[in-house]
């Protein structure tokens, strides 16, 4: 384990999401408990002639109603709908920290919200304008709806953070590496308190069809280790954390809710879409030395499980060359069966149902697993979630390009 | 008051955090309290309705722009020029 100062060990006091199967923590920890399932029939534009009409979208988030209350981001209401996602994600997580903007001392404070792809609803209505319609310009908005750090800059504004504020963006690993930046952050005394996380919306035709043409989406759904499972389903929405130091979040008296005990970043860097073992396999042993725990210490695990036959069983294999025989005994799941593959959002989704279920002491299932791939025999927690005591908990995710990020959380420091 | 210039203080009054009541055609561009970032939703707008293009560059002073009765007088030769 790297020597960590007691006072900069990285706390998370806040947590705020916006799921298809709930669109605050409460909401969304209720679909985990029901094994709600989020996929649907894709809609919201016209689907013309695509092949897959299945997508885990957001619905009934209203902007004017959920942002209304926002005080210093005059623009936020006419901003891209992932930082709509992203701006209500941060707010429920700075509620939950007690905190109000404009926060006491901006310049010891962080801002990392990334996104996959940025405002790409927006681009698609532009390049319609523009090809279609033969509109002489874009909206002006466009340019701030698209960059992929314009979530990132709108939080910041809201809540006054004047310290370090940027996107990553690293596909589907997106919102775990941004969490993992922030606890360095943190950690080396740069900052004492950090929003970090991601946010994605990128349901339309146009990327649609971009992920048809990969043939990794399923047209029936999402089914993580399943025999029957064909691809993952797009989805949407935002995960964010409040993290602090130690000290800082001891000294205002707040809630800490759990540890950020560890991460891990590896590349593959072998190919774009075909998994290494290697490379998660040294991103969740990282995480692990950088916690200083051992494997066994782990009690659940949420998998980054997309439903490709790629990642299920990559992923399994990796988890048994890190895990030995405790892999057996771990209590896995893919909540992707649920909310769908929130692509760069789904790092900081999956995280807050880890530390929910840290919280609850209850481990959410991976649905529609009735019959498992016979290359993929751990315990994903078929269909019906279960009570259980969890300690340490671990969170994958696993990117196109081979981009890993592991999290590792742990209770809070006694 | 006529069709372009009806439309045009409409379109205005749409953009502005708070609508004065009484726009006319005398009254200066800087009453309005209009920002950078409006007046870009202002001119696109203006653009779309009209179909035309207004030269504007946010980084220079609007100095041909004064009044309400400008932008109209603008508007109008652009529609004259593009035939429309």
């Amino acid at each position: 384990m790297t020597a960590i100062d007691p006072a900069r060990r990285v706390v998370v006091t806040g947590m705020g999401v916006v799921t298809p199967i709930g669109t605050n923590v409460p909401e969304f920890w209720g679909g985990l408990k029901r094994g709600q399932l989020g996929v649907g029939p894709v809609g919201g534009f016209p689907v013309e002639e695509l092949k897959i009409l299945i997508a885990a979208q957001v619905k009934g988030f209203e902007p004017k109603v959920r942002l209304k209350h926002f005080k210093r981001d005059k623009l936020i209401t006419l901003a891209d709908r992932y930082s709509w996602f992203a701006a209500a994600a941060a707010d429920e997580a700075m509620q939950m920290a007690g905190l109000e903007g404009p926060i006491a001392n901006p310049y010891r404070a962080a801002c990392i919200v990334g996104s996959g792809a940025g405002g790409l609803v927006t681009f698609e209505t532009a390049y319609r304008d523009l090809f279609i319609h033969k509109k002489l310009a874009t909206h002006p908005l466009t340019l701030l709806r698209i960059i992929g750090s314009s979530a990132s800059a709108h939080i910041g504004i809201e809540f006054g953070i004047k310290g370090p504020t940027f996107a990553t963006c690293s596909a589907c690993s997106t919102a775990s590496h941004a969490i993992g930046l922030a606890t360095d952050y943190i950690r080396n005394g740069v900052v004492d308190i950090a929003i970090a996380g991601a946010s994605e919306s990128v349901i339309n035709y146009g990327t649609m069809k971009a992920w048809q043409a990969l043939h990794v989406l399923s047209p029936q759904g999402c089914f993580p280790f399943s025999k029957k499972r064909n691809g993952t389903v797009l989805g949407e929405g935002a995960g964010i954390l409040v993290l602090e130091s130690y000290a800082h979040a001891k000294a205002r008296g707040a809630k800490i809710i759990a540890e950020l005990a560890g991460y891990g970043m590896s590349s593959d860097a072998q190919d774009m879409v075909k998994p290494t073992i290697e490379g998660p396999r040294e991103a969740m042993r990282m995480a692990l030395e950088d916690a200083g725990i051992a494997p066994t210490a782990i009690d659940y695990l949420n998998a980054h499980g997309t439903a490709t036959a790629d990642n299920d069983r990559n992923e399994t294999k990796a988890i048994k060359e890190v895990f030995g025989d405790h892999a057996y005994k771990l209590a896995i799941s893919s909540t992707k069966s649920m909310h769908g593959h929130p692509l760069g959002a789904g790092g900081g989704i999956e995280a807050v149902a880890t530390i929910k279920a840290m919280q609850e002491s209850w481990v959410p299932p991976t649905i529609g697993l009735d019959d498992p791939d016979p290359e993929c025999d751990l315990d994903y927690i078929p269909n019906v979630g279960r009570d259980k005591a969890v300690r340490y908990a671990m969170s994958n995710s696993f990117a196109f390009g081979g981009l890993n990020a592991v999290l590792v959380f742990g209770p809070p420091p006694a | 008051m006529d069709d372009v210039a009806t439309k045009i203080i409409e379109i205005l009054k749409k953009h502005m955090k708070e609508p004065m009541q009484s726009i006319g055609l005398e009254t200066a561009l800087t009453d309005l309290k209009i920002e950078s970032l409006d007046l870009a939703m202002i001119v696109f707008d203006i653009e779309d309705s009209f179909g035309i293009e207004i030269p504007y560059n946010a980084n220079e002073e609007a100095s041909a722009f004064k009044t309400v009765g400008s932008v109209v007088e603008r508007v109008k030769s652009l529609k004259a020029a593009t035939g429309g």
